[in-house]
């Protein structure tokens, strides 16, 4: 249960700036990782040959992140919605991209896969909750980051709360009306 | 929509969600007030809202499998080789079997899977293609090719292992510790190769490691392994380094993500020789998160090997067989390496390696502390049949007893004494390789001294072990020529000169190999009388005690060839490493030395201005090169920058510039962007460049290329006249005359000052400066330098020569400026006689004479032979038309 340890950490006010040593960055990273890597792996477990892309995609979120300066004066709950964002547009650059191969490839493809793994999240899926994801923060700000946090970083409602110093009910609140809003403009 | 009305959705939406299914319609329908779109929208969020499957109910997970998947898919083909299956993954990328479809070979090809998600991928994928490709070990996975798919993805095609993982072939095998000892000793070797190469793997664990049916080890996967700038010097982490690797064999410099060296893979390694000693991790980081696991790692003592094996309900078959003394030896190796104070671990993996070597031949460990007991207990074990035979013979006989005592007296000494040297060699050498305090800033050339400092009076400990030391001397004397600090390496040399003086004579051959040596630094410090003296005197003593073609006479005579060519003896650096090339037995495989010589040769007739033959023996010596070094050293390099000067002095730019990048590819890989080795090639590179008008690209290589070698060989060397020359020139093709002429003074200067009045460098500075004065057209100054130069090369070089004929053109047109005709004629005509013997017509050399002459002759009032050039012109740009079309 990674997140309990998340919890147990002292909080920061979002948005105070904090001196964070090289050692601090790195439990930020580790605990990162740890989740990133736990949700990602946790798809096809026990099929070693498709492990890869979501381990690619949690080092990707990771340099991302190494390479924002930003991120070294953040909370780890802060931290981690950056995660979230960085999860967010690696998703996104990859749906693109497999979007785009699935109208014009040419390359001739051999797949390892058994072909019975039909993917619970298409591409155009979401890049159509990117699209909606954007429109929402236009609505609420607070209600985008709510999904974004949960979503792309896997963060609980308690710790969404605390990061965004709302209550826990509110977050239930705005989750439920973004969820089922989102919901129906994906038409799924 | 706007807030607001979202805001309203949002309030009818709950106030809705509250109520029982059936009463939701009509609720709602009620408070939109008839706007029907609201009321729509709001009972889709509803059934949403009760409905299981929203996307969002899915993790990121499921998000990135369903994005992710696809790139499962790779081309069957990849170039001539055909996927066959899986093997696995690693680090970024995806591992696979594949078939050469002609020779049905089998390779392994690793290829970066979403490759385009961003460059700092494709870098470090890059990265450990160029780290594998530089290394060659039996042990390490061999590289052999490079290549793109037609999307864009990199993958790289290296030898297949069919191989088990270590730590399963051992329990597969039921190994004995001795086998699992001798497996150990051989991913050392091929991680202190790595090491020799200024590479840190980073990453060793047991599934890195397979083992091959016939007991051969491979090593695997760099995917985070670091390239340092030189040994011993300690390098911050990335951070994606710091977390990419396995925790469970990860250093506690690295878990703190501290700095890290030599000293990360050392423990590493002793974790892995934990595992095979022990048959279980040192930790157990089960179940625990990485934060907790590097905590561990940072802070737990591993505890001895031996204990985890008593600990051990079901101890693997190797453990029980070995004695009390020998777990105690066991325990120090792997506590040794595995030390929480990298500064107290084994200084090196071959450090390590000489322990494991002392374990297996019974010998006193090095990292035991000074203990004669301990070292005579090892002893008596060593000769435990011995000391039987004289158990028996104390029965038998007492006299002869005591005989035997008596010499294994003197054997116990000499062990003794031996184990002691070899320990104060090794505390030398680690001294001297473990760096500076890390805190003390990234100052290299500060490192450097410090350690040269300290390895001095390390060295002068030794006085004890004259033999040692002047090897020792020797050895690091030529390190430092190397790495560039010639100061030092002249300190060294000469030390281990004098003692080998005075240990063997001054007519020995060490005595003189040493003075071989010591003429090639001299050689390297541009001190060339002197350097030829030290070199001939060196080579007379080793003729006298060496057959004609041995390696070391063949080395010598090499180096008096580089010195006299060096000075600009051609002839005679011709005629002598003529002999030392014809030493070589026709049918015998080529040694490094005669590929040396060969060389030297080849550089000779090209300075020489021979090219025909310079090509030929450049042609010749490519294929040796690549047989005894491999295609990718900087031994290949050189002789493929040599091919490209010698296209490059015909006006063959084109044809040029080929040569010199794949020259500085392969230096550039092996040595870094830092290195003279580097310089000189983007010197060359740019050279090509300024000729093909790319003027910024070449300023740009040139600065860069000066900076380097100011810094290695000070500002009087004829490696940054080099320099110094090229970047006259480019200023000079930008009209930048004042600032050609400074470079070309400060290049004539330190020619002038190296070689003295008569070298043909000095004529070249001395001309390009003349071709600054013309630019700003002070004719007199060019007048009298292109006289100075003319006269330089047609002494130095010959009266038909190329850089005769060149200055002689260049001197006609000063003079035609200054309008005395019938004189510029002469030297325009003389000039182009000799060049275009040599040069391809088209050349920009007698372009220029044929237009200099057509003015000459006309207002000499010659008009057939201004009509003649004129001709020649035409045909001349006419043919160069016909060839660019062509091509």
């Amino acid at each position: 249960m990674p997140l309990q340890n998340i919890s147990s950490q002292p909080r920061f006010e979002p948005g105070a700036p904090t001196e964070y040593g090289r050692q601090a960055l790195d439990e930020q990273f580790s605990m990162a990782y740890e989740e990133l890597r736990r949700l990602a792996s946790s798809v096809k477990r026990g099929d070693a040959a498709n492990t890869l892309s979501p381990t690619a995609l949690v080092n990707e979120a990771w340099l991302r992140l190494a390479n924002a300066p930003a991120v070294r004066a953040q909370s780890p709950l802060h931290f981690r919605r950056i995660a979230a964002r960085a999860m967010r547009q690696v998703l996104i650059e990859a749906a693109r991209r497999r979007d785009a191969q699935k109208r014009g490839g040419e390359m001739v493809f051999v797949t390892f896969d058994d072909g019975f793994t039909e993917p619970l999240v298409s591409p155009q899926e979401l890049l159509a909750l990117d699209t909606a994801l954007s429109e929402l923060a236009s609505l609420d700000v607070r209600q985008a980051e709510i999904v974004e946090a949960r979503f792309f970083g896997g963060l609980e409602m308690r710790e969404i709360a605390a990061e965004l110093a709302v209550s826990e009910a509110t977050v239930m609140r705005d989750w439920r009306a973004a969820r089922a809003w989102l919901g129906q403009r994906l038409g799924r | 929509m706007d807030s607001a009305r979202w805001q309203r959705i949002q309030t009818i939406f709950h106030d809705a969600a509250d109520l029982s299914p059936s009463e939701r319609a009509a609720f709602v329908r009620m408070h939109c007030d008839g706007d029907d779109a609201l009321a729509a929208e709001i009972l889709g969020m509803l059934r949403h809202d009760a409905a299981d499957g929203s996307v969002l109910d899915q993790n990121v997970a499921m998000a990135a499998n369903g994005v992710l998947a696809g790139s499962d898919a790779v081309a069957s083909q990849f170039g001539p080789y055909r996927i066959v299956r899986v093997l696995g993954e690693g680090g970024m990328g995806i591992v696979y079997l594949a078939e050469r479809t002609d020779l049905h070979t089998r390779v392994a090809i690793k290829v970066l899977r979403d490759a385009w998600l961003s460059p700092a991928r494709r870098e470090r994928f890059a990265a450990e293609q160029r780290t594998l490709a530089q290394l060659n070990h039996p042990w390490i996975a061999r590289f052999y090719d490079a290549s793109v798919l037609p999307d864009g993805t990199p993958y790289f095609v290296m030898e297949y292992i069919e191989g088990i993982p270590l730590t399963e072939y051992c329990a597969d095998k039921k190994c004995t510790i001795e086998q699992r000892l001798q497996l150990f000793r051989q991913i050392c070797e091929a991680v202190q190769h790595a090491h020799s190469h200024a590479v840190i793997h980073r990453d060793l664990k047991p599934s890195n490691i397979l083992v091959k049916e016939d007991g051969s080890v491979r090593l695997l996967d760099f995917g985070i392994a670091r390239q340092m700038e030189s040994l011993g010097v300690e390098v911050d982490q990335t951070i994606t380094g710091l977390r990419l690797m396995t925790p469970a064999y990860a250093s506690p410099e690295q878990v703190r993500g501290d700095r890290i060296g030599i000293s990360t893979d050392v423990y590493s390694l002793g974790v892995i020789l934990y595992e095979l000693l022990a048959g279980a991790h040192p930790f157990d980081l089960s179940n625990l998160t990485p934060a907790e696991a590097a905590s561990i790692i940072a802070t737990h003592d591993p505890g001895k090997p031996s204990a985890a094996v008593r600990r051990s309900a079901a101890p693997h078959s190797g453990a029980a067989a070995l004695s009390r003394s020998a777990w105690a030896d066991l325990d120090v190796l792997c506590v040794t390496a595995m030390h929480k104070d990298p500064q107290r671990r084994y200084r090196s993996v071959e450090a390590l390696i000489r322990d494991v070597d002392h374990y297996l031949r019974a010998e006193p460990l090095e990292a035991r502390p000074e203990s004669r007991r301990y070292r005579a207990g090892k002893f008596v074990q060593r000769h435990r049949r011995a000391a039987a035979g004289i158990a028996a013979a104390v029965v038998l006989m007492i006299a002869m007893a005591t005989f035997f005592m008596l010499r294994l007296a003197r054997a116990r000494d000499a062990a003794i004494a031996q184990a002691a040297r070899v320990q104060r060699i090794q505390g030398f050498m680690t001294s001297l390789f473990q760096g500076g305090d890390p805190s003390a800033g990234p100052d290299n050339n500060l490192r450097v001294v410090t350690m040269v400092d300290r390895g001095l009076q390390q060295a002068q400990s030794l006085n004890a072990d004259p033999e040692v030391q002047a090897e020792l001397y020797e050895t690091l004397g030529g390190l430092y020529e190397k790495l560039g600090k010639l100061d030092e390496a002249n300190l060294l040399l000469n030390k281990a000169l004098d003692l080998h003086r005075s240990l063997y004579g001054a007519d020995s051959t060490q005595a003189g190999e040493t003075l071989v040596a010591l003429g090639a630094l001299r050689d390297d410090q541009a001190q060339l009388p002197e350097a030829e003296r030290l070199v001939r005197e060196g080579l007379a003593i080793e003729e006298r005690h060496l057959p004609p073609g041995h390696p070391t006479v063949v080395k010598a005579t090499t180096a008096l060839g580089k010195v006299l060519e060096d000075r600009g003896s051609y002839a005679a650096a011709i005629a002598t490493l003529n002999d030392a090339v014809k030493t070589q037995p026709r049918d015998a495989p080529p040694t490094p030395e005669f590929a040396a010589a060969l060389y030297e040769l080849a550089n000779c007739q090209f300075y020489a201005g021979h090219y025909d033959t310079a090509e030929a023996l450049n042609q010749r010596l490519l294929p040796i090169d690549r047989q005894l070094y491999g295609d990718r050293h900087p031994r290949v390099a050189d002789v493929l920058v040599n091919l490209g000067a010698i296209r490059h002095d015909l006006g063959h730019y084109p044809e040029a510039e080929p040569f010199e990048r794949q020259a500085l590819e392969i230096v550039q890989r092996w040595y870094g962007n830092d290195h003279p080795e580097t310089a000189s090639d983007l010197t060359m590179l740019a050279r090509t460049l300024v000729f093909e008008g790319r003027y910024d690209e070449a300023t740009a290589l040139l600065q860069q290329s000066l900076v380097i070698k100011e810094r290695v060989y000070g500002p009087v060397h004829p490696a940054v006249a080099s320099s110094l020359n090229e970047l006259g020139n480019t200023a000079m093709r930008q009209g930048k005359y004042d600032l050609a002429a400074k470079y070309f003074t400060r290049m004539a200067d330190i020619y002038h000052a190296i070689y003295g009045e008569q070298h043909y460098l000095l004529g070249i500075a001395l001309s390009n400066l003349a071709g600054a004065y013309a630019g700003k057209q002070d004719w007199p100054r060019a007048e009298a330098l292109f006289r100075q130069a003319v006269q330089i090369f047609t002494k130095t070089q010959s009266a038909d020569h190329i850089n005769t004929g060149i200055a002689r053109i260049k001197l006609g047109r000063t003079l035609l400026r200054e309008r005395r005709y019938a004189e510029a004629q002469a030297e325009s005509l003389a000039g182009y006689e000799i060049l275009s013997k040599q040069l391809a017509p088209g050349a920009s050399w007698l372009v220029n004479a044929r237009r200099d002459l057509v003015e000459e002759y006309t207002v000499l009032q010659r008009p057939e032979d201004a009509q003649r050039f004129r001709a020649e012109l035409a045909a001349a740009s006419l043919s160069s038309a016909v060839q660019s079309s062509g091509k």
